[in-house]
């Protein structure tokens, strides 16, 4: 791992931060208020590729569990690892490896524009939202015995704003490719 | 600008060395996942709810750090009071609710730079191996809250910008330029890092 790769996910871990800090945003057609901070693991991933989205993401739960108050609403400290919806943050780190994993494999950059966005968004979406709902549902039914359905049905209402997200993590993935690649070189 | 959650102090849990807190937090978790019996849940609850005021940290600012996460579990333990037993929901609470209030109280009597510490003599195995660096995760931590006010800083300029052109702040137009700005700057750092030989190898 080179220093460039170092700093690189150092400095998307500080901008996973900053995502944290800005005021969650409310659409008027869905009542769940979104915050930008779940976007981090679809654009780390369509950004930075499979192993430093990562990385990059395990920084940042490195961070929120020695006490720093980085999570979104200033919320951090072990604490955030013993409850029950834990599984969901985790997941972000194996949700951005899953995210650069198809990113990497069907981004090409000479492609055309919509086979490119289709590709970050199915690596958004397989990322971002199978894998992390996967990680946060099975800790959920862990600690709660098991009420599994209740939960699925409760999780259901964050899923359109999710899906937001993926679009928004799609469309920014692609810009960035074009404005400074870094997925391609491959670390 | 980021400061840790730790309140400085010197209860009994400041004065426990980090491992011990952290073996005394997985022992507990794995421990109340194996019983269900409210005759031992409900005195492990007191216990730890004492235990977290013990680092004197205020009843105010207690409460302000675990209610979201307490919020979390009434749900979850309301689900269980009515799908499953009273019994097994007020369980859950109790098993929960101890394990987040014992965690809190760990965070809260835990500097910063002493979970650095611990972080790198766990890595220690693992660089033996090869698999890890502990001075590159340290690096890596501090960078991330180094540049964490001029990424900040940043947003704010980029919102500056779109309110000189008269156009509304869209995730999409705030997000590209935040993160190309950002990483942009990789290859500078990397090279000052570089420069005054931090990673000799």
């Amino acid at each position: 791992m080179t220093t460039r790769d170092i700093v690189l996910i150092a400095l998307f871990a500080a901008i996973m931060i900053v995502l944290g800090l800005l005021p969650p945003v409310t659409l008027g057609f869905i009542p769940v208020p979104i915050t930008a901070q779940s976007l981090g693991p679809m654009l780390a991933g369509c950004i930075l590729g499979a192993r430093r989205g990562a990385i990059s993401m395990l920084l940042f739960l490195l961070l929120v569990a020695i006490g720093l108050p980085v999570l979104s609403g200033g919320r951090g400290g072990l604490a955030v690892f013993a409850g029950p919806t834990a599984g969901y943050i985790i997941g972000w780190a194996c949700g951005a490896y899953v995210c650069g994993l198809i990113a990497q494999r069907f981004v090409r950059e000479g492609q055309n524009e919509i086979a490119q966005l289709a590709a970050f968004v199915a690596a958004a979406f397989a990322g971002g939202v199978l894998v992390v709902y996967l990680f946060g549902l099975a800790w959920l039914s862990y600690a709660t015995g098991n009420a599994f359905l209740p939960a699925v049905i409760a999780s259901a209402t964050f899923l359109p704003g999710d899906l937001i997200k993926v679009g928004i993590a799609a469309l920014a993935g692609r810009a960035v490719l074009a404005g400074y690649p870094l997925l391609p070189q491959r670390a | 600008m980021l400061n840790g959650l730790d309140i400085e102090g010197d209860s009994l849990l400041h004065r426990m060395p980090v491992r011990g807190k952290l073996a005394l937090l997985f022992l507990t978790a794995i421990l109340l996942f194996l019983t269900s019996d409210l005759r031992i849940l409900v005195p492990a609850l007191a216990l730890s709810s004492g235990l977290y005021l013990s680092t004197r940290i205020g009843p105010g600012e207690a409460w302000r750090r675990v209610r979201f996460v307490l919020f979390t579990v009434l749900l979850v333990a309301a689900a269980n009071y009515f799908l499953q037993s009273p019994l097994e929901g007020f369980a859950t609470f109790c098993r929960l609710s101890t394990l987040v209030l014992i965690a809190a109280a760990v965070t809260a009597t835990t500097g910063i730079s002493a979970f650095m510490d611990e972080i790198a003599r766990l890595l220690a195995p693992l660089e033996r191996l090869g698999l890890v660096r502990a001075a590159d995760v340290s690096l890596a931590v501090g960078l991330a809250i180094r540049f964490v006010p001029e990424i900040l800083a940043r947003y704010g300029e980029i919102v500056a910008a779109h309110k000189a052109r008269g156009l509304p702040v869209r995730p999409l137009t705030l997000l590209v330029p935040l993160i190309i700005l950002t990483l942009k700057d990789a290859d500078m750092i990397a090279m000052a890092i570089d420069a005054r030989g931090f990673r000799r190898h």
